[in-house]
């Protein structure tokens, strides 16, 4: 603990001194612009409620060869690449088109070939980060590269390992090998956290609820509720995993600094699920429109260095839609009964040749 | 309105759908739930719609080539962005014509398919553009019109 600690510190300070992490970060202000004043809970601390949107045009991790930030010519042209982007996506369509092509559209990822839906559903965000008044080129700030860093090699040992064990199951077997999102379990990528990061996709939207005691961050997508205890008191025990973890908070001035462990390990932050990962977040309302939203990824059993990074969350002018996600998920027995169809298609077919 | 489900020989020729293809993106994997070997084309009524998460579904009515009805649903993205965008269901009342193309589900004893490119029957998106982004018309502003409200 004591190591984990003098190492964060020093890399607060190394950070600080590559100009990577803004003095706003370090020590919250009182009020940055205007006639802005910082809005306090009646118990005197700094208001982070409202409703919040991570989502943003900046990626998570940094192009080889960029630096830490972006010049403002860049951000135009992302910006304008981005609005141009949902402009064509709008267009009309040719009436009398025929269906796509047999064997697949070469859509690739997720779609598997076979696309997704209109690009108007997608809302990835429209603006790149700011952090401390300059655009950010990832929204990981540490390491000085911008990307996570190496694997342990216990980490890579564990895992081949999980690796293993999924292989002795088929893709499709049942719904426990599909993923936790798509099961409307938590999450979808890391939205619900910790560490609480945009999906690149949509609904990076958050409320979050403040009382004296206790935060609440409600992350949209899929409707995960996480409550953070501010103040000092039993941890849960080492086998107790929860969704989103065990999460306390404390004040550093302006900064509300929340500690989390006992995160569940099948929530596999980056492929990489250990028991020993611990996140540290730091909540600060920088101006009116935004509250800094800091991580840092402490793991020594699974990352060769501790790495964190910013994301800003602007205001949301508009309402959170409820997700009530297993009341419409036809997509998960498609899956699986896509699956069983096809293999009764496969075992005819074995019939019909013998 | 009638069914049209063109597989192998006539899908050769829609390569210039690909104009219209649409991001790698999705609640769960998409090349898990619906075959790259069905192409399909709707055209049909809204008889149902189901504003809900994690995806929208629209159940179309279609005629299939030995006259039947037959109802389909369409999976779309998620409701929450149309929502914001300003595009409620009661932009899209029971009866709307849509035409829809995408990849029938894998499991081929069900009637349904994605919604790789949804349009009403002139070739219109359900609108254009959104607040804020630089596109043409913001969907928030205008209305009266089907799919822009």
């Amino acid at each position: 603990m004591l190591r984990n600690t003098v190492s964060f510190l020093v890399l607060c300070v190394a950070l600080q001194a590559l100009g990577l992490v803004s003095p706003v970060a370090a020590q919250a202000p009182a009020s940055t612009s205007g006639d802005w004043v910082l809005p306090r809970t009646p118990d005197g601390h700094p208001d982070l409620q409202g409703n919040w949107s991570s989502a943003t045009l900046t990626p998570f991790q940094r192009p080889p060869d960029q630096g830490p930030f972006l010049s403002w010519e860049d951000v135009e042209r992302i910006e304008g690449r981005a609005a141009g982007y949902l402009e064509r996506v709008s267009q009309p369509s040719d009436p009398d088109r025929v269906a796509p092509p047999v064997g697949g559209d070469g859509s690739r990822g997720a779609a598997g070939g076979v696309g997704g839906y209109n690009g108007i559903y997608i809302d990835r965000g429209d603006g790149v980060a700011i952090l401390d008044g300059r655009p950010m080129s990832s929204l990981i700030t540490h390491p000085t590269d911008g990307r996570i860093p190496d694997l342990t090699p216990e980490a890579r040992e564990r895992r081949s390992a999980y690796r293993a064990t999924r292989r002795e199951f088929g893709t499709y077997d049942h719904p426990e090998v599909r993923p936790l999102g798509e099961r409307c379990i938590v999450s979808f990528g890391t939205n619900a956290g910790p560490p609480m990061l945009p999906n690149g996709f949509y609904n990076n939207n958050y409320t979050i609820v403040q009382t004296a005691d206790h935060l609440l961050i409600m992350a949209e997508m899929v409707h995960d509720a996480r409550i953070i205890r501010i103040g000092d008191g039993p941890r849960l025990p080492d086998h107790v995993r929860q969704w989103m973890g065990d999460s306390w908070g404390h004040w550093e001035g302006d900064v509300l600094v929340v500690e989390t462990t006992n995160i569940h390990t099948l929530q596999r932050f980056g492929g990489n699920g250990s028991e020993n990962l611990k996140v540290i977040e730091r909540f600060s309302r920088v101006n009116e429109d935004t509250v800094l939203y800091q991580f840092t990824i402490d793991d020594p059993t699974t990352y060769t260095e501790i790495w964190g990074g910013a994301v800003p969350m602007k205001a949301l002018d508009d309402k959170l839609y409820e997700y009530a996600c297993h009341e419409g998920n036809y997509a998960l027995s498609n899956i699986l009964s896509g699956a069983r169809y096809q293999e009764r298609v496969e075992a005819q077919s074995l019939d019909g040749a013998r | 309105m009638k069914l049209r489900m063109i597989h192998a020989t006539l899908a050769a020729g829609a390569v210039a759908v690909l104009l219209y293809s649409v991001p790698a993106v999705a609640h769960h994997a998409f090349g898990a739930e619906f075959d790259a070997d069905a192409p399909i084309r709707l055209e049909g009524t809204i008889v149902r719609l189901e504003w809900v998460n994690p995806h929208s579904w629209i159940h179309l009515e279609v005629t299939a080539d030995d006259g039947s009805q037959q109802v389909w649903m369409v999976e779309g993205g998620t409701p929450n962005v149309l929502q914001r965008r300003g595009l409620r269901r009661d932009c899209l009342p029971i009866g709307t014509v849509l035409i829809v193309d995408g990849y029938q589900a894998k499991d081929h004893s069900l009637p349904r398919a994605n919604g790789r490119d949804v349009t009403f029957a002139d070739g219109r998106k359900f609108f254009l553009g959104s607040s804020g982004t630089g596109a043409p018309e913001d969907g928030r502003d205008v209305g009266g019109d089907l799919g822009r409200c």
